[in-house]
């Protein structure tokens, strides 16, 4: 069975990513063009891959003229093909917020397009190896877009990304070296047979060799303690690469993680192997709790939502290593979920930089007042976080918990109930840090002077990023409250647009429309997808089916 | 037996009338409100006649519950209710009570009824905190200086209703497990209360009975009200609590027929001192509840015959207290004058008022051939079957206690009189009393002298009407001693009234009753503990934000806390140690999955 889509949806933007270097040469700023039709053309491949998905079942292509188990194969299932449509519809809409904020430029978008091709093909790919290389592909192109800014503090986070992230892609691969040694072959459900002829669960060489496996990918997904490089590389990274980044690549990671364990090594291997799911669960318990209290503790918005990302993908690594299909199912919820609110939340901060110079919790004052779709999006998407229904955070959460519980229920100790207490625990420290970016921007400032036809007069010189705006007319003459200059509170002034923020027509908010408009699809989506418990379970039923049949 | 009679509860009836009352113009208001309590008090009489029994049983919440409950206590009730409370209409028209009195007082009776008829603590409890509520509306209608008291009113009897609510979930408790869990609340179940709710359910009816110290809110709130509305409130909560003192109680004690003994004497005594006349009827309604209790109390000690004389006592002093608050009313209607040193000498300008108030003294203070007389005598005869602590004259602490509280009476009586009657030439020159004012006295005071002559009809009324009329009981109230005894009460009443009273009079500005350092404490414990609890509240709210201040400081700043502790280390993670932690996890990984 070939299917020509599945290498087409690699290849698209691989070629592509070749043109803006290319006509950069003759042209300039054709990146952002060729990005998007690229990145346009992915979408359909993979709405087209997942409508046959939805119809046929498993898609396989064999590259080339050697078959498989020789030959390369691609492979789409519904995780993959889901996996894949969050790739495409995430790249895209990137574009709309990276047209604005940057970083602009031929060569960015040829990474771009690098990374969206490699991100693809780690979804699609049915081989070990093949696997290393668009691993490798993902790592390079990332550590390339994160100092796309050309400063310092990036250069630094990139460099640390590029050292560790090659140590650990390289644990991998050795990793994967070991498995071949066992069985001699490479191809993902060629080894799942080769495992149980030639070698057994219990042969140390398997056992070593997904030890590997894991902590390499532990590493990519950004697990606590080898988080390290994560925080770092949001944090600096342009706001375009954190959204993309924060959204697909530790999300892709985590999918090979599923992939290599359920498909490769299966769950009998889990099963005969105690201590390997124990030291997953300590770990990834360890990484929800440490990634939910670090997060309270920043007061830089990216930084926050980073370590955030250590304590959520705590929670997948949990459900992986449960092994029980209520919390896989709550582990493949979340992983999507949590892609699509880690890019509205980092899409939504980038957008109210843009706007507005708000980087850290204290700029955010009234931010709801000035600019209340952002702050509300992002208000939305943060209880999403926290998993307050109907929200697809709360789904994922929600299955993983009760998977929890059932796995001690079942008889498996009482690992399930920590884990659903650590989850308990990492909730109400999410709630705490997303309440604090609610209380700021609802409730800080008030009473200030604060309209922006107050600002012409009044200086405002404490605010490091905004400063007085230059518009003596005001848009929203009724800002004003009629407090005068009272003193002023702890809560800081309120939010204050920068120097030329965008106008749009339609709402108050003084960021860019096109930005505006994602985020708040977004959000919409992650509560629409919040009513589709049913539908998911649905949509993974078969590959939940297979793995535990 | 007619169905209507026994599915039909007064209470209901009562309520609807109210209704009526405030909607009709006033004059066919007040005949529906009449027709009514006529219906109550005829339905009763009726009923009398083999209509006992529980009817309208039903559950609810999934309880057993009777909401009209038809025995031979709660007849006599229902038919000196009824019969007072259509005299007290009549009285209430003759006084130009507002639509209003008369509706909230219709709808207080109606509350009075409910806990009559009750047939199970639940509907009990009920009908018991609505009697509160209404009657406090029915203090506050009359505005100005009776809001403050009613307000102290409602104070006194939402605790008391408290407490007895405590009794009932106590005795509720208690009965589990004993009687299936829906009859754990019927009064067939148990003989009153369950022994653990013993001490709740004494305080709460308690209060409603004016026991000594929780009695200061019957002379505080009584006199303060329209005149005709102190007519209803005289009789209903206090009669009702005794009758429920005797439900919760009905084997007594001594502890209660003592209680009793020393209220009579109490009541009296503070009654001597008063000079707002109906502040000194309030005084008398404690000390003739006394009397009753005595009686309840004794009716494991003596028997029947005390219980009856209790029940006798009871149906009496409705009759009579009403009927000296009746006549003190149209005093006060009259000449708007509230002090009794300013009266004088109205017995010729208000003949009519001046024989209605003989006849009602007459009663309290047991002359014979008045009602008063042959049951106080039933109860002092009973008292006098106790031989505890015997003092003088072959008699024990209580029937001196009840003797004393006697002599109290007349004492007062006479003070009252005298002041009010006679006490110099007339100052004042009023009109008598309102044709339906006369009416509603000459009904009341006609039972009073009827009773007391014909007393074998008193007896029929009761329970226990076979024993009491038969030869094994030695009942006869006009025989010599009692005559005697009466007479020197009598004596001794003039006597020690006109001797002391200077000493009172001047006793009487310089004694207050206990109120005057309750009210004051519970106000300033009120305020303390408002004020602590505030504090308190304040104290740990800094508290606690002052813990997280600090948990956020060294959160946020946590290499500054660190080093606040002489430690100065980098904690965030470069390269290296990034190198270091992966190669250590991968490390402990291969370990613990080779080795696991």
């Amino acid at each position: 069975m070939t299917d020509v889509l599945l290498p087409l949806a690699i290849a698209v933007p691989i070629v592509a990513a070749t043109l803006p270097i290319a006509l950069g040469l003759r042209y300039d700023d054709v990146g952002w063009p060729i990005a998007a039709v690229a990145t346009t053309a992915v979408v359909g491949i993979a709405a087209a891959i997942a409508a046959e998905v939805a119809v046929g079942g498993r898609l396989s292509h064999a590259l080339g003229t050697y078959q498989p188990p020789i030959g390369i194969e691609l492979v789409a299932d519904p995780l993959s093909a889901a996996v894949l449509a969050l790739i495409a519809l995430v790249s895209l809409a990137t574009l709309a917020f990276s047209r604005v904020a940057g970083p602009r430029g031929n060569p960015f978008y040829s990474a771009y397009l690098l990374l969206v091709g490699g991100l693809s093909g780690m979804a699609l790919t049915g081989d070990l190896f093949n696997m290393f290389v668009f691993l490798e592909i993902v790592g390079i192109t990332t550590y390339a877009l994160i100092a796309a800014d050309r400063s310092g503090a990036s250069a630094y986070a990139s460099l640390k990304y590029l050292v560790v992230g090659t140590v650990g892609a390289s644990l991998y691969l050795v990793g994967v070296g070991y498995a071949f040694l066992a069985t001699g072959t490479l191809n993902m459900v060629d080894m799942r047979e080769q495992i149980l002829a030639q070698a057994g669960y219990g042969d140390p060489l398997i056992q070593a060799s997904y030890a590997l496996i894991v902590a390499g990918l532990a590493l990519k997904i950004a697990l606590f303690p080898v988080h390290t490089w994560q925080p770092d590389a949001y944090q600096r990274a342009p706001d375009a690469v954190t959204a993309v980044v924060a959204a697909l690549v530790s999300t892709t990671s985590a999918y090979a993680l599923i992939r290599v364990t359920y498909t490769v090594f299966t769950v009998d291997f889990l099963a005969a192997n105690d201590a390997i799911t124990t030291a997953m669960l300590v770990v990834s318990g360890a990484s929800i709790l440490a990634g939910s209290v670090l997060a309270a503790m920043q007061s830089d918005l990216k930084r926050m939502f980073a370590y955030s990302s250590v304590a959520q993908f705590g929670m997948i690594g949990a459900a992986i290593a449960l092994a029980n299909e209520t919390a896989l199912l709550g582990g493949i919820v979340h992983l999507i979920g949590h892609g699509l609110l880690k890019f509205g939340l980092f899409l939504g901060i980038g957008t109210l930089a843009l706007g507005y110079g708000v980087r850290r919790i204290e700029d955010a004052a009234s931010a709801a007042r000035e600019a209340p779709f952002t702050a509300g999006a992002i208000a939305l998407l943060g209880l999403g976080l926290v998993g307050i229904p109907p929200s697809v955070g709360f789904l994922g959460k929600w299955y993983i918990g009760v998977g929890a519980v059932e796995s001690s229920m079942a008889g498996a100790g009482p690992a399930g109930i920590g884990i659903a207490a650590v989850i308990f625990v990492s909730t109400l420290f999410t709630l705490s840090y997303v309440a604090r970016l609610i209380e700021r921007f609802y409730f800080a400032g008030v009473g200030l002077p604060g309209g922006r036809a107050d600002e012409a007069a009044a200086d405002h010189g404490g605010d490091p990023a905004g400063g007085p705006s230059d518009d003596p007319a005001g848009v929203v003459a009724d800002g004003g409250d009629d407090s005068g200059d009272g003193e002023t509170p702890a809560g800081g002034a309120p939010v204050a647009p920068v120097a030329g923020a965008p106008r749009p027509s339609l709402v108050p908010d003084r960021v860019p429309p096109a930005s505006l408009a994602v985020l708040l699809v977004t959000a919409l989506v992650t509560v629409a997808l919040g009513f589709a418990g049913f539908a998911l379970a649905e949509w993974f039923g078969p590959f939940l089916t297979e793995v535990f049949a | 037996m007619n169905p209507i009679l026994t599915s039909l509860p007064p209470y209901v009836v009562l309520a609807a009338a109210a209704f009526l009352v405030l909607g009709l113009p006033r004059r066919a208001g007040h005949v529906a409100a009449a027709l009514a309590t006529a219906f109550v008090f005829a339905q009763a009489v009726l009923l009398g006649d083999g209509g006992t029994g529980t009817h309208l049983a039903t559950r609810l919440f999934g309880f057993d519950v009777v909401l009209f409950n038809v025995d031979q206590f709660s007849l006599l009730m229902g038919v000196v209710v009824g019969f007072l409370a259509t005299a007290a209409v009549l009285y209430a028209y003759g006084t130009e009570a507002p639509k209003w009195v008369t509706a909230f007082a219709l709808v207080y009776v109606s509350s009075t009824l409910g806990t009559i008829y009750a047939g199970d603590w639940l509907t009990l409890i009920f009908f018991w905190e609505l009697m509160a509520v209404t009657s406090t509306l029915l203090v506050w209608q009359y505005g100005g200086a009776a809001v403050r008291a009613g307000y102290r009113y409602a104070l006194f009897h939402g605790i008391g209703g408290t407490f007895f609510l405590g009794a009932v979930v106590v005795h509720g408790a208690s009965m589990l497990g004993s009687v299936p869990a829906a009859e754990i609340f019927l009064f067939s179940s148990t003989t009153g209360i369950h022994a653990s709710a013993t001490v709740l359910a004494a305080i709460g009816v308690g209060v409603n009975c004016g026991f000594i110290f929780l009695h200061t809110w019957l002379p505080d709130t009584y006199p303060r009200p329209h005149v005709a509305a102190s007519v209803f409130l005289s009789v209903f909560t206090t009669k009702t609590a005794a009758y429920v003192m005797y439900r919760t109680f009905p084997e007594g004690g001594m502890w209660l027929a003592y209680l009793g003994g020393f209220m009579a004497v109490y009541g009296a005594f503070f009654a001597l001192l008063q000079y707002d006349p109906r502040r000194l009827l309030s005084y008398h309604i404690q000390a003739q509840l006394g009397y009753m209790l005595a009686g309840f109390g004794l009716a494991t000690y003596v028997g029947e015959f005390a219980v009856t004389g209790g029940f006798a006592h009871l149906f009496n002093n409705v009759l009579y207290k009403s009927l000296l608050f009746m006549a003190v009313g149209v005093v006060i209607y009259r000449t708007g004058v509230e002090d009794i040193r300013d009266m004088g000498g109205l017995w010729r300008e208000m003949p009519v008022t001046f024989l209605v108030y003989v006849v009602g003294a007459a009663s309290i203070t047991a002359v014979p051939g008045f009602n008063g007389f042959i049951s106080k005598g039933m109860v002092i005869d009973s008292a006098h079957e106790v031989h505890n602590y015997v003092l003088l004259l072959d008699g024990g602490l209580l029937w001196w206690l009840l003797i004393l509280g006697g002599v109290g009476t007349f004492m007062s009586f006479i003070k009252l009189g005298y002041y009010v009657f006679f006490h110099g030439s007339a100052t004042l020159s009023p009109k008598d009393a309102t044709p339906f004012q006369t009416v509603g006295m000459l009904l009341a005071g006609g039972a009073c002298v009827f009773f007391g002559v014909f007393y074998t009809q008193l007896i029929e009324l009761m329970p226990f009407t076979e024993l009491i009329l038969s030869e094994d009981v030695y009942f006869k109230p006009y025989s010599t001693s009692h005559l005697t005894e009466s007479a020197a009460l009598l004596v001794a009443g003039f006597v020690g009234f006109f001797a002391l009273k200077r000493p009172l009079g001047w006793l009487a500005h310089r004694m207050r009753d206990v109120d005057a350092v309750t009210y004051p404490a519970a106000f300033y414990l009120g305020r303390a503990s408002v004020w602590g609890v505030t504090e308190l509240w304040a104290a740990v709210d800094r508290a606690v934000m002052r813990l997280v201040a600090a948990v956020k400081r060294t959160a946020m700043h946590p290499r500054a806390a660190v080093a606040g502790l002489g430690v100065d280390v980098e904690i965030r993670t470069g390269i290296g140690r990034s190198v270091l932690f992966l190669t250590l996890a991968a490390g402990v990984a291969l370990f613990a999955f080779l080795l696991g």
